[in-house]
Parts: structure tokens; sequence; C-alpha cells
């Protein structure tokens, strides 16, 4: 539907790129970096940070680069807005979603004289690397603080779509709840959606009714969030501050954090130092980061913070085993350690979890 | 406030805009004129209603204007098919693409603000009555309005002189045209009603059941309202009653899976639309052939001179 919108916008971003090469002559010495984000800026979310990122990166190397963002880009006109970024002289670019995975895998061999970075995809090449934060971390964290704060002892998670990052996401809260009290539930909505509000408003109404009082979201809105405001009680932020949008009912959000990585690569580029890395960064790493904390007592501030810190360090890890499915398999015994690649690929709820996860 | 009660409310709330707009559109349907673009008349309502309110800090004048933007769209769409007699489903579809482009330049500067929703309106005494009094008596007033507006149409479209006149324009604009009744004039008003229907089911997305501005936010509502005429085979109450069937599925899938009943959401995310299908069968085996619809549906009136 928003075809028409999403190609003035590639054609007005390329034209941008257009411009900010034919400038100056010293742009010869500059590194053209392009970001293509698959939602507008203004999400107040997930490409918002990716473009905040931009920012930062633009802040810290100052004139030795030039950024490009192109905002909206639906996947069918990803190779067309790529190439155009290519051919006005753009040597890093940053592809920021899941859903341009296998288009910077496909492009990438076609343009070997240019790096790419891709968002959350799971393999490399000689050219693209791969990038993506451990927001389970923060899930944990969630999860300890809404355990402390329920007394329905039941969360409420309004969830996207069945992919790993949010099953695992959904098992990580549980496990967070677990460690404060093992009696926790939690009632999971599926909205099929990233971004759907009144959908999402819908289904924080029915979880609430049906007695949840901490929510949870992973969608890319505020909505959620605000239901828990207007009906009394407590929810969680999604990739940027979200205090403003629920001042009573505002836990902690986890906020993202792109620029540093973004001008670390860009500076690895010009140094000519570029490796294809596979980044999956935590607490420890700067890449998002759990704030601020509101309306929590002193004692539960102390104890996330206890726990962030925990995290972050290492010493307390969110996939240590036991890990036991809903149906009973044992996964990892005492003693073990889920790997990356197995996180990546979790498809199953734990035991003690009862939703289901749609096929 | 059993969960039952919690229930009904919550089908309510959503089952209004999607009665609102169905409304307007049937309206525009019996004049004859078949407008797809109730999508994008719905989302521009939405992105200027949350931009007016906030910045005049009324919410009524974020209605006031999300109706008007409504209109606004829906008469561009009336001078393309009505002035130009150009195809009205190409228009229509345009109309939706533009309004959801355009909704996102007006709204760009306010994504993420917010404000307080439109409060519910309770009427003293009857919303007192347990059970019955909230569901009935303690809504918003979009949902008066909506009940009011289906009273209305019904009672407009069948009992009086002038609804026959709409009527005759959506059967046969020809016999209407050489009964001497200016058959554009009463397609233009139909279609600024509609228009304005869509706009202020559009303000109750971004005023009262989220009240905040993203791009997009209306997510298909506008195409499921166009479903629901279809299914109401162009009678007004039962256009409400689709409504409500649509809104309820929706609610009842969502606390089926909160309670943890295996349901595949994708599959019930269709079955508005499954419906509809089935019931069209159902009119056609009925009727044996033929539609419910106004003969006249979707063709472009030239009058001659």
């Amino acid at each position: 539907m928003t075809l028409t919108r999403r190609h003035l916008l590639g054609t007005a971003g390329a034209l941008a790129g257009a411009a900010a090469l034919g400038t100056s002559a010293e742009a010869q010495q500059r590194l053209n970096v392009g970001v293509v984000l698959i939602g507008p800026v203004g999400d107040f979310g997930w490409s918002h940070m990716h473009d905040q990122g931009r920012r930062r990166m633009a802040e810290v190397l100052g004139d030795r680069v030039n950024a490009t963002t192109v905002e909206s880009v639906a996947p069918p006109d990803f190779d067309r807005v790529v190439t155009q970024l290519v051919r006005t002289g753009h040597r890093l670019i940053f592809t920021t979603s899941f859903s341009y995975f296998a288009p910077t895998q496909r492009l990438a061999p076609q343009h070997p004289q240019v790096f790419f970075e891709n968002a959350t995809g799971p393999t490399t090449l000689p050219n693209m690397a791969i990038y993506n934060a451990r927001f389970y971390e923060g899930r944990y964290i969630q999860g300890v603080i809404a355990a402390r704060k329920s007394r329905s002892k039941t969360i409420g998670y309004v969830a996207t779509f069945p992919v790993p990052e949010v099953i695992h996401a959904i098992n990580t809260v549980m496990r967070g709840a677990w460690s404060v009290d093992p009696s926790m539930r939690v009632r999971v909505v599926w909205v099929n959606a990233w971004s759907n509000p009144a959908r999402e408003a819908d289904a924080a109404r029915a979880l609430i009714d049906q007695g949840c009082d901490v929510l949870c979201s992973h969608t890319d809105g505020p909505a959620p969030l605000q239901l828990a405001e207007q009906r009394g009680i407590f929810g969680f932020g999604q990739a940027s501050d979200m205090t403003r949008f629920a001042p009573r009912a505002h836990l902690t959000s986890s906020v993202n954090n792109w620029g540093d990585y973004y001008a670390e690569r860009a500076r690895a580029v010009i140094d000519g130092t570029w490796r294809p890395t596979d980044t999956w960064g935590g607490l420890g790493s700067g890449m998002f980061r759990m704030a601020p904390w509101t309306n929590m007592t002193p004692e539960e501030v102390s104890e996330a913070e206890r726990i962030r810190d925990a995290i972050a360090s290492g010493r307390l890890h969110p996939f240590d085993g036991p890990i036991t499915r809903q149906d009973g398999t044992v996964v990892i015994p005492q003693g073990g350690r889920l790997t990356d690649d197995q996180i990546r690929a979790m498809n199953y709820f734990y035991q003690g979890i009862d939703a289901t996860i749609p096929s | 406030m059993t969960l039952l009660e919690a229930i009904l409310l919550t089908v309510i709330t959503a089952s209004t805009p999607l009665l609102i707009a169905a409304i307007g559109e049937l309206v525009v349907e019996k004049s004859g004129v078949l407008n797809l673009g109730v999508e994008g008349m719905m989302i521009m309502g939405a992105a200027c209603g949350i931009v007016a309110a906030i910045a005049t800090g009324s919410g009524a004048a974020g209605v006031l204007a999300a109706v008007l933007a409504g209109m606004a769209m829906a008469a561009l769409f009336a001078a393309l098919t009505l002035g130009l007699a150009a195809n009205q489903v190409a228009a229509g579809l345009a109309l939706t693409i533009f309004g959801i482009g355009l909704s996102g330049v007006v709204g760009a500067a306010h994504v993420g603000a917010q404000r307080e929703g439109i409060g519910k309106l309770e009427i003293p005494l009857l919303s007192d009555i347990p059970f019955l009094g909230p569901v009935l008596f303690g809504q918003d007033p979009f949902v008066y309005a909506s009940f009011a507006l289906t009273a209305g149409v019904a009672w407009f479209l069948t009992r009086t002189k002038a609804g026959l006149i709409l009527r005759a324009c959506g059967e046969s604009a020809a016999s209407a045209h050489a009964l001497g009744y200016p058959v554009l004039r009463i397609r233009f008003l139909a279609i600024l009603f509609g228009g304005a229907c869509a706009g202020l089911a559009g303000a109750y997305l971004s005023l009262v059941l989220t009240p905040f501005w993203t791009s997009g936010m209306t997510a298909g509502r506008g195409w499921i309202a166009l479903a629901i005429v279809v299914f109401a085979s162009w009678l007004p109450w039962r256009a409400a009653l689709g409504a409500y069937l649509f809104g309820g599925i929706t609610i009842l899938q969502l606390h089926a899976q909160g309670a943890g009943f295996r349901v595949p959401p994708q599959l019930m995310s269709a079955l508005p639309y499954l419906i509809t299908i089935v019931v069209l069968v159902a009119i056609m085996r009925l009727r044996r052939g033929g539609t419910a619809g106004p003969a006249n549906l979707g063709t472009p009136f030239v009058p001659d001179r």
C-alpha cells in the first residue's frame, strides 16, 4: 500500500546521496556511509534508533564521513536503493533489518569493493558483516522486575511473530520471573504485526482483562504501554525510552544504541582494518541499556541493577541449563549452556509456559 | 467487572470504527459509486485528527478536523470519478495509496506525541445499572454516534423521499436523470458523507483507541469496512451486525490466545474475509444469481445534454 511513498522516499534518499557526492571534491577523502531503514525514521522505535546511531557516528567521526539514510525501504525496493547507494560512492552500507538479510547476501558478491553490514542476520560473507544486540539480557531483567511488581502473578506478553528472537525473549522473561517466584505465569497474544497500534491495544486489553498486571511487548510502538497506563498496571518500553508515554506505568525500557558500533565500523573501513565480523553485543557492550528505572522502589532498583551487572559481567547467563522444553524433553542439563546458534534457532517454549507457538 | 463485561466493552471499541466507516461507504455505494479509498480517507482522518487535537488542545477540534480531512479526500475522489468520469476502482485505489502517503507527511512532526484520549460519556442513572449499565450507557461519544448513524441512515434510505432518490441514482442513474434528478450532485453528497464517516472512524483510532500518531495505524481497517458493506448486502442494520461480528472475532481470538487455546492467529486474521466470501456465496445461492448490490454500482454516469 505504501509503495508510492516508499518510491518517493527512496528516490529522495538516493538524490540526497548523489548530492552529497557531487558537492565537493574533498569528499574524495570522506567515507560515504549508507543506512537503509525498514521503517520511518519517526517510528519512535527500531528505525528511529538506527538513525540516531547514524547521527552519533557522524558526530564521532566528524568530516571523515558522509552519511545517507534511506527510510521506509520495502524489501522489493531494496535492490534498487542499495544499487543507487553503491553507484553514488557509498562504501559502507548498513542494512538494518532481518528482512534485508537475504537480499544483502545476494547483492554483496556483486559489489566486492563495498562493505555491507546486516543487522540481526545469521551468517557473514567476505564483504558482509552481521551485528545484533543480546536483547534477551534485558528481557531477563524485565522478568525479575515483573515478578516483584505483579500481584496476580501473571505477566501479559504482546508478541509479534513466532520467530526465534521473540520466542527466546518470552522464555527469558519467564526465566527471570521464576528466579524470583516459581509460581509466575505468562499469557501470550500474537498480533502478527510489528506495528498495528489498535490491535496491539486490543491485545493488551484482552491480557489485562484476563488478569495480567505487568505487560511486556515486542511490537515497535508504545500502544501496549499506553494501555497499561490507562488501566493502572505496569509495562516496559521497547527500543527507546518510552517513559513519557506512561509516566505512572513505565518500569524500564530497553534502549538501543548503535552509534558507537557504527562509528567503530566506519573507522575500520577508513583505516583498512574492516573484517566480516559477527557481533552480538550484550549489556556489557553498550549496544543497549536498561533505562531509566521508574515507578520502582529503591530495593527493586538495586536488585535490578545487581542482576544487570551480573549479566553484563558474565556471572549470570540467561541460557544456562537446565533447560526443558514445554513437552518435557531436556534441551540442556544442569551445568550446560546454550550456544549462540542454539539461541538463534530457538523454536520452543520452556516447560512451565502454557502458551502456544503458532506454526 | 466480570470478564464477560470486559470482553463486551472491548468488542464495542474494536467494532465502532468499522461500523462508522462501513455505514459511510454503504451510503456511497447505494448512490452507485464504489469508493475503494476508505482506508486512505480513514488514515487521513486519523492523522489530521490527532494533529489538530494537539495543536488546539481540544478533542472536538480534532474530530472536526478528521471529518473535514475525510471529506477533502472524498472531494478529490469525486472530482476524478464524477467530474472526469474516471474509473472508480482505479481512483479509489489511488486514493488509498495517496492517503497513506500523505498522512505520513501530515503526521511526521507528531510521531510519538500523545494526548489524553477522549473520555467516556456516562449517561446518568442508566450507567449505574449493573452489567448492562457500563456496557450500554458508559461508552465514549463515538459509540453512541455509530448507532445514531446506523439508525439515521436506515431511516433515511428506506423512509424518506431523498433516500429513495439516492437509491434510484444507484439502481439506474439514467432513469433518475431522465426524471430530472441531479445524479452527479446527489452522488457527490453521498461521497462527501462517506468521506466524513471514514474521517470520523480514523479520529476514533487516533483520539480514543490509541491516542497517538504512527504511520499506517489504520492497518487495513478501511478494507474490512468495505468487506462489511458487501457482507451486509447493503443493509445498515446488517452492517452493524457485520461490524460487531468482525470486531467480536478479533477480540475473541486475542482472548483465546491469552487463555492458551490453540488457535492459529493467521487463520483468525483471515476469518472476516472468509466469512464475507461465504456470505456472498450464500446470497448468490439464495437469490439464484444476481447480487444484492445497487445495479449501477461502479458505473460512471455522464449526463447527456
